[in-house]
């Protein structure tokens, strides 16, 4: 479970960012361009009222004035449309980049292999899904363009008071030193801490939830004291982060306040000293105070948006390090058609990490339309050879074959026609009852989906939905009961008919009766199926053709049910036990030795 | 520095939503004033700067050299005080946003550990979740937004008063322009929001879709629908880029009118002075002051609508808390309850005619797996009905109850942290037992980390089986006169569950126990069994007479047709 996804390394994030904006060079001018012009038109306005200034000083008339008043007001309606124009440019375009940045992870998450995924713990994918794709979105439509924009806009007022007055663009050399050492200070530590403050927060709120969701629970087995007590050590927690990214601020913020004020001071001071001596104007003078107090503004929002833009950076990093993963599996060509649907496993051996091994050595052949069950003890390695008969894992040793063919060498939606899984682990996907269904046959009529529905017996509930079939389910939707999604799942595999089937504890959340009737109509609708049942209830065991005893990763017993009972093995002491018989767990000599 | 949170939060004022906050301030007093006074200090450092360089330019003007040198120095000064007042303002800023949002958390908790199993009875728990999710942010920037909001009233008061003593009708434009220009923008913001709104909607809509496939992976791997999934997504992103787009196009529109308003009110502002200034009215320093002026109050404007913005959804939270406050429990206790010593005997339910008998396994079968739930739930108490040796159950204290009889069923939640603190919060020698019974020693011996492992949310990292062996365990691990468990091995392996049925009889020798279950392997090691059809006990007896002479029964726990 510790073996994290893997992350990009910064090479990697540069260049898939301008990549992206390759991708898009003509919408990427126009932006940035409209911005450049933007700001052009904003900067116009200071250098006139310097003017302005001046004109009044030398004693011009009411008529320079005002001509002049009307051309600043000129300059802020141009610039004004040129703002607006540039802001939905850049929108447009961060939310084309972002579309097809979460799209492309998508398809990436979808195409990773599950042994990837299973090594991983699906809380990592889970994170960078939601909240990676949550912190880039945030950075690509607010932190990206506001550092763009005040970019330009420093760039530009500095080039304009250069302009204005070149000696006097020497009085913001003062702030320099001081903004870069303190910021470099800053953002050196401000990202894990802010992640960090973030994580203890959201375990404050789950805390929280935790509490109000399990009211029963806590009231049951009266940890009322204990959830407060809980409580109270999330929020120190929390607090001893908050107040880490406290003291960073309280560093950094005077720090950066204090480097705002010294170039106005210099400047007032330079520029009073030079006008005295002749070699600037009072309009030059006042122009540079004013362009000096604009750089303010931007440059304070420049700093403001640097830690979000490290976040979005690492989140990139996360996101990306997925594709690496992806791109490791390559699918396999299908070099030669299945002949015939017999699946025949040879000396599979399986190991989910090296050196520990859980099957040792299965030998078995399913031939089509029988229906084998495999019970044995949890743990014992039945829902491994259960995924590795579907292909979902391959073996670490041995093949397994069907109609001569390997599985592993079946690309993916060839593989599902000819067997397919369902486990005890339900999953009601976000959308209609309909297409919780269809989803493995796209475009299958309505009548196919409502019979596949029937063969499960849920298409009588399905109906008394509020909105029949087409009722949104799945998480925010209508809830359904265990049962229900388990159901759902049986009815996707009666649509994909696949020729063999895994059903691990298929039926294991419904009631025992339903899931026997469930069984049942289900045997009838797959009549002719090849049926790998890895039974629950040894009812289903009963049932079946022939039964696998799987203990400790190797098949102990093998045979149908009536063989099996005689041959009085531990399948046979098992079964007398259900029907009543007081006899030992034959797989548990520590109770039996208890009850003797 | 004080440590967060307060060890006792104190007695909530739950009489009103504005009782709740004022509540709030008064608890932590002394920092929110002092948070008030440092940013009254902070704008006025700002509020001073543009008349200094006013001031400043005014001396130049005048080629006073002093002068020049003095007023630049007290631009530096006020530079320096607004670095200062600016950064201890923050920081009790933050010290009151922090308190007042543990303050409240502190309390919801402890409010959902008295309510207890009422509490989805008697409020709607999304709302109460809500509370953690965004409620306690808005409370924490309502009472961190008095101080910034007391400060920028101050400094719009002291603005106005300054350009109106320096010319009536050039203040008289600027303090009536402002506030117009502000509400103007105000107006515009409204539709904003509902289309940011709408686009976090369907970002969070977006999210949801995403974190379902990841939850799902599996699933789709056994049977396949990635394509159509995946096909689904990019519908729901492009939808997402839509609504971007469309926010973005109102966003954009709000971007030039600020822009705009302020830029045209500037103009009209410098076009008056200019021609005060022609006419000897003011100065030319004076004048830049002005326009100085009049681009400073949008700041502290633009807080004073934040402000405001903030307090109202401040107050729309604290009346959810409020709500959760008010909500008392529907399982009340008696005015005088009898003693925890005469809850004792034989434990009945009149409606369905069970009688549990001390010391003995009793089993209920019901033919609808929920009439077992049912008559579980009025056994614990959670639902009003049962008695024990004659008495009403509701005629004890609750806690009394609880501490006797405990029910433990498939929707009891894990909760995350160390597993040792979930199954034996009192760190008692009970846990190897429990752990041996409830067959449940495997799983534990599997975890990397052993009994310190960390359970992930509502346990999701254990499978089915292990999260219900994992319930048995902590249910017996606390160890009660009288345990009820509801389908206690419905997910574990037939192996697994005669395990657990062999060990359960013995663990629980002499203490009384109650099962709800269908498992043929479990019922054949209980003393007694009662069988109940549409809610009423219709045979009872031990599992084996009970499967001879009950054909229903029969039925219900070997899944056999009568044949």
């Amino acid at each position: 479970m510790s073996n994290l996804l893997p992350v990009a390394d910064t090479a990697q994030v540069r260049r898939y960012a301008r990549d992206l904006f390759r991708r898009y060079p003509r919408a990427l001018t126009v932006a940035v361009g409209l911005h450049v012009l933007g700001a052009l038109a904003g900067l116009v306005g200071p250098r006139l009222l310097g003017d302005l200034v001046e004109a009044i000083r030398n004693g011009e008339g009411v008529g320079v004035v005002d001509k002049l008043a009307a051309l600043i007001a000129g300059f802020v309606v141009l610039q004004a449309i040129l703002v607006r124009f540039a802001y939905l440019a850049s929108a447009r375009l961060g939310e084309r980049v972002l579309a097809r940045l979460r799209e492309e992870f998508v398809d990436r998450v979808l195409a990773l292999p599950l042994s990837t995924v299973e090594q991983a713990g699906s809380g990592d994918l889970l994170t960078r899904t939601t909240r990676d794709v949550d912190a880039l979105s945030r950075c690509v439509r607010l932190a990206v363009p506001e550092t763009m924009i005040a970019l330009i806009t420093v760039v530009l007022v500095v080039g304009a008071l250069v302009v204005v007055t070149p000696v006097l663009a020497v009085s913001l050399l003062v702030a320099v030193p001081i903004l870069v050492v303190g910021t470099r200070w800053y953002l050196r530590r401000a990202p894990a801490g802010y992640l960090k403050q973030n994580a203890a927060y959201s375990t404050v709120t789950d805390g929280l939830a935790e509490t109000v969701e399990g009211a029963r629970t806590v009231d049951a087995l009266r940890r009322q004291r204990q959830r407060a007590e809980r409580s109270d050590a999330d929020l120190s927690k929390s607090w001893v982060a908050e107040r880490y990214t406290l003291f960073l601020r309280m560093v950094w913020f005077p720090v950066v306040e204090a480097a705002y004020v010294l170039p106005v001071v210099a400047t007032l001071v330079l520029g009073g000293w030079l006008y005295l001596r002749g070699t600037v104007s009072l309009g030059q003078l006042t122009a540079a105070v004013i362009y000096v107090q604009m750089l303010i503004d931007p440059l304070d929002r420049l700093l403001g948006w640097l830690d979000e833009l490290q976040i979005g950076g690492a989140s990139l990093a996360r996101l990306l390090g997925v594709e690496d993963e992806a791109r490791e599996t390559v699918q396999a060509a299908a070099t030669e058609e299945p002949v015939g649907t017999r699946i025949e496993v040879a000396g599979v051996r399986f190991s989910y990490v090296a050196g520990r091994e859980v099957l040792h050595g299965i030998d078995l052949t399913l031939e089509p339309g029988e229906r084998l069950a495999i019970v044995g003890p949890s743990g014992a390695g039945k829902s491994t050879l259960g995924r590795l008969l579907a292909g979902v894992h391959e073996p670490t040793g041995g093949t397994i074959t069907v109609g001569g063919v390997p599985l592993g060498e079946l690309p993916l939606d060839r593989l599902r026609r000819e067997v397919a899984l369902v486990s005890q682990e339900h999953h009601v996907f976000i959308g209609t009852v309909h297409d919780n269904v269809a989803m493995v046959r796209p475009g299958a009529a309505e009548e196919e989906v409502r019979a596949a529905l029937a063969a499960v017996r849920a298409l009588e509930w399905a109906e008394a939905l509020p909105d029949g079939l087409g009722t949104v389910v799945g998480s925010g939707g209508q809830a359904l009961t265990a049962a229900q999604a388990q159901q759902l799942a049986l009815a996707r595999l009666v649509l994909a008919d696949p020729h063999t089937l895994v059903l691990d504890e298929a039926t294991s959340l419904l009631d025992p009766r339903a899931a026997r009737d469930l069984e049942r109509s289900l045997a009838a609708v797959l009549h002719g199926r090849t049926v790998v049942a890895i039974a629950h209830r040894l009812f289903s065991a009963h049932d079946a053709d022939r039964v696998a005893v799987v203990e400790d990763g190797r098949i102990t017993e093998l045979g149908s049910h009536d063989e099996l009972v005689a041959a009085n093995g531990p399948y046979a002491a098992l079964w007398r036990s259900w029907h009543g018989e007081r006899v030992p767990d034959p797989f548990d000599e520590e109770a039996a030795t208890a009850i003797r | 520095m004080r440590q967060l949170p307060d060890a006792d939060p104190g007695i909530p004022d739950g009489r009103s939503p504005v009782r709740y906050l004022r509540w709030l301030i008064r608890r932590d007093r002394f920092s929110v004033y002092v948070a008030i006074v440092m940013a009254v200090l902070w704008m006025l450092c700002q509020a001073v700067v543009p008349a200094v360089v006013g001031k400043a330019i005014d001396a130049a003007t005048d080629r006073d050299r002093r002068d020049l040198v003095i007023w630049s120095l007290v631009l530096l000064a006020a530079g320096l005080g607004q670095a200062f007042f600016g950064v201890v303002r923050h920081r009790f800023a933050v010290i009151n946003f922090l308190g007042a949002m543990f303050r409240t958390v502190q309390v919801t908790v402890r409010q959902a550990g008295r309510l207890g199993s009422a509490l989805p009875r008697r409020l709607d728990t999304g709302e109460v979740v809500a509370i953690g999710t965004s409620d306690i942010r808005q409370i924490g920037s309502a009472i961190d937004i008095t101080a910034r909001g007391t400060g920028s009233l101050i400094a719009v008061v002291a603005v106005t008063v300054i350009l109106l003593t320096t010319s009536v009708p050039l203040g008289l434009v600027v303090v009536l322009g402002v506030p117009l220009l502000t509400a103007i923008v105000g107006l515009l913001i409204r539709p904003l929001h509902r289309l940011q709104q709408a686009s976090r909607d369907q970002q969070g809509l977006l999210t949801g879709r995403a974190a379902d496939l990841v939850g799902g992976l599996r699933v789709l791997r056994g049977i396949g629908g990635e394509a159509v999934m995946g096909e689904r997504y990019r519908a729901e992103s492009q939808r997402l880029r839509g609504a971007g787009v469309r926010t973005a196009r109102v966003e954009s529109l709000l971007e030039a009118a600020q822009v705009l308003l302020p830029g045209i009110f500037l103009v009209l502002v410098t076009w008056l002075g200019a021609r005060f200034a022609l006419t000897g009215h003011i100065t030319v320093g004076q004048l830049v002051s002005f326009y100085a002026y009049a681009a400073f109050l949008v700041t502290p404007l633009r807080q004073l609508t934040e402000a405001i913005d903030k307090l109202t959804r401040g107050h729309v939270s604290a009346r959810r808390v409020v709500t959760m406050l008010a909500a008392r429990t529907d399982l009340p206790d008696p005015a005088e309850p009898r003693p925890a010593s005469e809850l004792a005997g034989e434990l009945a339910d009149p409606a369905s005619g069970v009688t549990v008998r001390p010391g003995e396994v009793t089993a209920i079968v019901a033919a609808v797996p929920a009439d077992a739930a049912a008559i579980a739930d009025r056994l614990g108490r959670y639902a009003e009905g049962a008695t024990a040796g004659g008495q009403a159950l509701s005629s004890f204290d609750l806690a009394t109850v609880r501490e006797r009889i405990l029910v433990g069923d498939n929707d009891a939640r894990l909760f995350t942290g160390p597993l040792r603190a979930d199954l034996d919060p009192a760190g008692g020698d009970r846990l190897p037992a429990a752990l041996y019974a409830a067959a449940a020693t495997d799983i534990v011996e599997a975890l990397p980390g052993g009994l310190d492992s960390e359970v992930a949310e509502r346990g999701r990292s254990f499978s089915g089986g292990q999260q219900q062996r994992l319930r048995l365990v902590r249910a017996l691990v606390a160890d009660p006169d009288t345990l009820v468990l509801v389908e206690p091995t419905s997910a574990v392996d037939a192996h697994t569950e005669a395990r657990i049925a062999d060990r359960l009889v013995v663990a629980r020798a002499g203490r009384t126990t109650v099962i709800c279950t269908s498992s043929p392997l479990v019922l054949d090691r209980t003393d007694r069994v009662f069988y109940v059809e549409e809610g009423r006990v219709v045979a009872t007896g031990t599992h084996r007479d009970l499967l001879e002479t009950e054909p229903g029964y029969a039925r219900t726990v070997l899944r056999e047709d009568a044949a």
